[in-house]
C-alpha cells in the first residue's frame, strides 16, 4: 500500500531490500525512516515541515524540514542531531560553495563538514584521535544524513549526475569535529565570524586527508606541510581555490609556545607553498587553457601565473584561502585536504539553531 | 509499518523528450561550450557543421563548473538537440 509520502511494508527485511530496489540508499543499509522517528524528529525541532532551504543541485528537489528529517533518521541522527544538518545543508546551498559543481565534477571533491561549539561536545562528535575514521555516532550519523540527503533529493548518484572519476570515501559521511579545549587558537567557526561559544557547521569541498609527518620545531613541522600542500597531482597550484590544513593539538601546541598565532603559520604556509611556474606548465597545455579561462573571470590572479623564471604560484590567492582547523591525537601527523580550485566548494558557515521557529 | 518516502516523485511531464534526430544535416544544433576546452569544441563544431552539414548554435558559458544561465537553457531547447558539456 502506498500513500504519496509513505508506504506501508510488513516487516523490517522487506523494507531494507525495498531501499535498495527504488535506489533510496547509497548502498550501505538504512535506518528505516519510521513516521514515528520522522514525526518525533520533526516535533522536537519545531518548524514547519513543508518549509524547504531551497531546491538541492544537481536535480533540484526542494530541501524541505520532513524531507531532510527522513534523511537524517536514515543516517543514524537523533532529533538533537537534526539542527546540524539544517545548517550543514543551509551552509551546502550557499553560492560560493558551487553545490551543483561539487556534485557533478570529475574531480575528487567532497563537501566536509565541520562542527564547532558546545554542541560538538554534547553530543559527542569526535575532534580526537582518529577523527576521520570510525567509532562515533554523532560523525557518522550526520555526515551520512547529508550524503543520503545529496543522494535522494539531489540526485547526486555516480554514473549518472555525478561525474567523479574516483570519489573518496567520504561520499558515505564526511564529518569532523574541530577540537576546542586543547586548542590555544581560536576555532574556525569564531575564525569566520560567529560568536564564541555559539555552534556552528562550516562546509567545505576537498579531497580525504594527505598525510604529513609533522613534528619537530615550528619550521620543520611547516616545511612538510607546505610541501603537500602544492603537490602538483592537486588541484590548488594549478587552479587557485582554497585548501584545508588540519594540525593536531600537539602540533597547535608546539606553535603557540614558539609564539606563532593561527594567522603566522597561515601566512608563512602562503608564501612557502608555492611551485616553479615551469614545474606547473610542465604538467601540460590543457592546464594553461582553463587557467586562462579562470583569469578570464576572475577567479584567479593572472600576475601569480606570469611568465617569469622566477614565478612562484601559491596554491591560493590570498592567505585567508587557507583553512586551519585543530584536530585529531596528540601526535605528530597532520593532514592536508586540497579543494576543487577556484571553481567552487569553498567554505561556508552558518550557525546552528538548536530550536526552529 | 509505516516508512516516509526519502524522494520526490518524478513530476509527470517533467522531462519530455525531444524526437530523436534522423539526420544531422539541416538540423539546429545548440552547442553549450562550456568553456573548459576551446579548442576541442571548435573541433566538434567544425565537425558538426562541415563534415555532416548542422545548422550549429553556440552558446558560451561564462564558468563551466557552474549551471548555465537560464536564458542559456531556454535558448538550447528551442534547438533539435543540445550537446551541454564535455566532462574534463
Amino acid at each position: 500500500m502506498q500513500k504519496t509520502d509513505s508506504l506501508v511494508v510488513d516487516d523490517y527485511e522487506q523494507a531494507i531490500e525495498l531501499f535498495y530496489e527504488r535506489g533510496w540508499t547509497d548502498g550501505l543499509p538504512v535506518v528505516l525512516p519510521t513516521r514515528r522517528l520522522v514525526d518525533e524528529m520533526l516535533a522536537r525541532y519545531g518548524r514547519d515541515r513543508h518549509e524547504s532551504l531551497g531546491a538541492i543541485p544537481p536535480k533540484g528537489g526542494q530541501a524541505t524540514i520532513e524531507k531532510l528529517a527522513i534523511n537524517a533518521v536514515m543516517g543514524g541522527c537523533r532529533p538533537e542531531h537534526f539542527p546540524i544538518v539544517l545548517a550543514a545543508f543551509q551552509a551546502l546551498l550557499a553560492p560560493e560553495h558551487n553545490l551543483n559543481g561539487v556534485s557533478q565534477t570529475t574531480h575528487m571533491c567532497v563537501s566536509l563538514a565541520i562542527v564547532n561549539g558546545p554542541i560538538s561536545r554534547e553530543l559527542n562528535f569526535n575532534s580526537r584521535d582518529g577523527v576521520f575514521g570510525n567509532g562515533y555516532r554523532s560523525n557518522g550519523a550526520v555526515g551520512r544524513a547529508v550524503r543520503l540527503a545529496l543522494w535522494n533529493l539531489g540526485g547526486a548518484v555516480p554514473w549518472d549526475t555525478d561525474k567523479a572519476t574516483l570519489s573518496h570515501p567520504g561520499e558515505y559521511a564526511f564529518c569532523i569535529a574541530e577540537e576546542e579545549e586543547d586548542n590555544p587558537w581560536e576555532p574556525l567557526h569564531v575564525e569566520r565570524g560567529c560568536p564564541p561559544g555559539s555552534d556552528a557547521v562550516t562546509v567545505f569541498a576537498c579531497e580525504g586527508p594527505h598525510g604529513v609527518v609533522c613534528d619537530g620545531t615550528p619550521a620543520e613541522m611547516l616545511h612538510g606541510i607546505a610541501d603537500t600542500m602544492c603537490a602538483l597531482g592537486n588541484n590548488n597550484v594549478h587552479f587557485g581555490g582554497q585548501t584545508l590544513v588540519i594540525v593536531n593539538p600537539q602540533n597547535a601546541e608546539e606553535f603557540a609556545k614558539g609564539g606563532w598565532s593561527k594567522q603566522d603559520v597561515r601566512a608563512y604556509l602562503w608564501e612557502n607553498a608555492r611551485r616553479r611556474l615551469s614545474d606547473v606548465r610542465a604538467c601540460g597545455a590543457v592546464h594553461d587553457r582553463m587557467r586562462k579561462t579562470l583569469q578570464d573571470t576572475g577567479r584567479i590572479l593572472a600576475r601569480q601565473y606570469a611568465e617569469n623564471p622566477t614565478t612562484r604560484v601559491p596554491v591560493t590567492s590570498k592567505p585567508e584561502d587557507i583553512h586551519i582547523v585543530v584536530a585529531g591525537g596528540r601526535s605528530y601527523w597532520a593532514a592536508v585536504l586540497p579543494g576543487w580550485g577556484s571553481f567552487g566548494g569553498y567554505a561556508a558557515t552558518v550557525q546552528i539553531k538548536r530550536q526552529g521557529g | 509499518m509505516e516508512i516516509m518516502i526519502p524522494v520526490w516523485a518524478q513530476s509527470a511531464g517533467a522531462q519530455i523528450a525531444k524526437r530523436h534526430l534522423s539526420d544531422l544535416r539541416g538540423s539546429r544544433i545548440a552547442l553549450v561550450d562550456d568553456n573548459f576546452d576551446t579548442p576541442f569544441t571548435d573541433r566538434l563544431e567544425k565537425l558538426l557543421s562541415e563534415t555532416h552539414g548542422a545548422v550549429v548554435e553556440r552558446l558560451v558559458k561564462p564558468l563551466g563548473s557552474a549551471a548555465s544561465p537560464k536564458a542559456l537553457i531556454e535558448q538550447a531547447a528551442k534547438a533539435e538537440a543540445a550537446i551541454v558539456g564535455i566532462g574534463l
